[in-house]
């Protein structure tokens, strides 16, 4: 529909500066919770790319930081919200959005059952602090591709 | 056709060989500005000048289409004639909803909202004015009438009963003064979802505001005199089911002076939220924008209470300070209470049943509907649009503020007295969340299950888009977690 091939390459060239592709007015956070450089947020299930048919299990990786319950202030734990066919960038200072597109995993979940209608679509992933706001620096996995057929 | 008749009673006026003033029957309608002083004092010229603007682009241009004619214009208000009943409260309603529409743009303290009365006598016509009690009464009804609304006499209302297919709520008799027998008195419910059309397009007004009055179909309503008092209408419009009523607390607008939301006067720490009673009535609920709204199902809903507000901030702390609430609010008083969890209203909900012994609760999706349809069945209870002004989100235009919700109350309220049935905090319901209708209750209770990770919101919030704040629209939230937008409000069954 809106040239989800262009979308993907734009993606990939983005990839090593995907922080700055979500959050363009990064610098300007302050207050936002920190979180440790080597923090890295990823899909385990699905990969991009993947075609798959009907609904499926979504799995959240992280690694150097914990998973917790939304309203946890815990050092060095999020929890997972999972960004379904977002193209607009993030505020960093706000919470993030919470609709259709924008999925909370508030309780600590670290997979969800997804089901999206058939064709592409795009997954990404962002920890969010107690508040739901991204951490500075961000924690956001790449933005993956999936075909649902 | 009707013409034909003026040009009878004109030839009756003019002609100066007829014995004694010329009588004849008539439909009255008798309008004045509520709050006109008030409005004066604010802003005279500007008042003077959107009044002016009004009459001249949608009060006279309506008169005429409905083949009246203006008697005279008073500062604050005019006296019309017609030779049809049905044509009068046509024009009545026509006036009042294309009033919403052009007040929904501005703030509370300038609405200009007109009293309208209508009245079917035997009057005195003068060339330039009319005579005689069918006036009288038409000025006291008009007197009678909550501002933005349309009272009409028992004559009126036995011309068009079976002819203008809108809601009609019997209030009773009431004695007139100098007025020998009582005067049975009549309110019309207007269909907010022509408000679009009738901004639109003037013409087609006519024909939105009847279809839509039969689409709503409404057929019972209740006493708005006491505000509390619920009785069933001793009337129903032929051929439209009685279960598709609707009915409301406080018809269309409020008046101009109506205080937003103060604490009840009930002293203490106690803030009671303000309840208004709804009639049981059927709604057709969902629709066929996203498929978490599919299917369109019919549900039969019982009669029961529901906050005029979401619960504000002031309400809530009373509970904190009865240390029943655990989660501290911020904000003013008047703001809806926000960031909330399913599990944080329900500490509420006990709170307050147990403070005022009364069983309040939140309301079933299938109620929480109901209430934001107000009766009619468009997109937004307004029509089928989003308009600019209407309802606190994000692409509503101003008032907007991006950091925090709207005091509540800042927009018009919906046909049964409801304010921010959309827009503002997105508002818990007691219902478990499920992808769609498929095998939903159609008794109005909520839709449980023994293990409930995930509540329903209803309503979206200042954050949402337009398309997420239409009645039918539909989100969910993990009910321990707390989220920036989410707020409630409360009910109780009747």
């Amino acid at each position: 529909m809106n040239h989800p091939v262009t979308r993907r390459r734009i993606v990939k060239w983005a990839v090593p500066g995907a922080a700055a592709l979500v959050f363009p007015g990064w610098i300007a956070a302050g207050w936002a919770t920190t979180a440790p450089k080597d923090a890295l947020l990823y899909f385990i299930f699905p990969h991009n790319g993947a075609r798959i048919k009907g609904a499926f299990w979504c799995r959240f990786g992280l690694r150097n930081m914990g998973v917790t319950h939304a309203g946890d202030n815990f050092p060095n734990s999020g929890h997972h919200h999972l960004l379904v066919d977002v193209t607009a960038p993030l505020d960093p200072n706000d919470p993030i959005p919470a609709d259709k597109n924008h999925l909370h995993f508030g309780a600590g979940q670290t997979e969800a059952r997804i089901e999206l209608p058939r064709g592409k679509h795009t997954l990404q992933l962002v920890l969010g602090d107690a508040n739901h706001v991204p951490f500075n620096p961000p924690v956001i996995s790449k933005k993956i591709t999936v075909t649902i057929i | 056709m009707a013409g034909d008749v003026h040009r009878i009673e004109r030839r009756h006026g003019d002609d100066g060989s007829q014995s004694g003033p010329a009588r004849r029957l008539a439909a009255i309608l008798a309008a004045d500005i509520a709050g006109y002083s008030r409005l004066m004092g604010i802003d005279e010229e500007g008042t003077h000048a959107r009044v002016m603007r009004q009459r001249r682009e949608l009060i006279d241009p309506t008169i005429v289409e409905h083949h009246g004619r203006v008697i005279k214009n008073t500062g604050d208000g005019f006296l019309a004639m017609f030779d049809s009943p049905v044509e009068a409260v046509r024009c009545a309603i026509v006036i009042q909803q294309s009033m919403v529409g052009r007040n929904a743009t501005l703030p509370h303290a300038q609405w200009i909202l007109y009293r309208i009365g209508v009245n079917l006598g035997d009057v005195i016509v003068e060339t330039d004015d009319i005579f005689g009690d069918g006036v009288n009464v038409a000025a006291r009804l008009e007197s009678l009438a909550e501002p933005g609304s349309v009272y009409i006499s028992g004559g009126i209302y036995e011309q068009i009963k079976n002819k203008l297919v809108c809601g009609y709520q019997s209030l009773g008799d009431q004695r007139v003064k100098n007025i020998t027998d009582p005067v049975s008195v009549y309110r019309v419910l207007p269909d907010p979802g022509a408000v679009r059309r009738a901004r639109r397009s003037r013409g087609l007004v006519v024909i939105g505001a009847l279809v839509a009055c039969g689409v709503v179909g409404v057929a019972a309503f209740y006493l708005l005199g006491g505000r509390t008092l619920f009785s069933p209408a001793p009337e129903q419009v032929a051929g439209h089911p009685p279960s598709q009523a609707a009915a409301t607390a406080e018809l269309t607008a409020p008046t101009p002076t109506a205080p937003v939301p103060t604490a009840p006067p009930r002293g203490e720490t106690l803030a009671e939220p303000e309840m208004v009673p709804l009639p049981a009535g059927t709604l057709a609920m969902g629709s066929n924008d996203d498929p978490s709204e599919r299917p369109i199902h019919h549900v039969a809903v019982k009669a029961f209470a529901i906050g005029k507000y979401p619960v504000t901030v002031r309400e809530w702390r009373s509970c904190v300070a009865a240390n029943a609430c655990k989660y501290v609010a911020k904000g003013e008083d008047d703001m809806p209470v926000a960031n909330l969890s399913w599990s944080d209203a329900q500490q509420f909900l006990a709170w307050l049943s147990q403070a005022t012994k009364k069983e309040y609760r939140l309301p079933s999706e299938s109620e929480w509907e109901y209430a934001a349809r107000g009766g009619t069945a468009s997109r937004y209870w307004w029509g089928g649009q989003p308009q600019e002004g209407a309802a606190n989100c994000k692409g509503c235009n101003e008032p907007y503020d991006p950091k925090q919700p709207l005091k509540v109350g800042s927009f018009l309220p919906n046909p049964f007295g409801l304010y921010d049935m959309g827009g503002g905090v997105d508002q818990w319901v007691e219902d478990c969340w499920h992808r769609n209708y498929q095998g939903a209750p159609a008794d109005g209770a909520p839709w449980l299950e023994a293990e409930c990770p995930t509540h329903v919101l209803r309503g979206g919030s200042w954050k949402s888009e337009p398309a997420n704040i239409r009645p039918a629209s539909r989100d969910q939230y993990d009910a321990n977690v707390r989220y920036l937008t989410h707020g409630f409000r409360v009910a109780r069954t009747q």
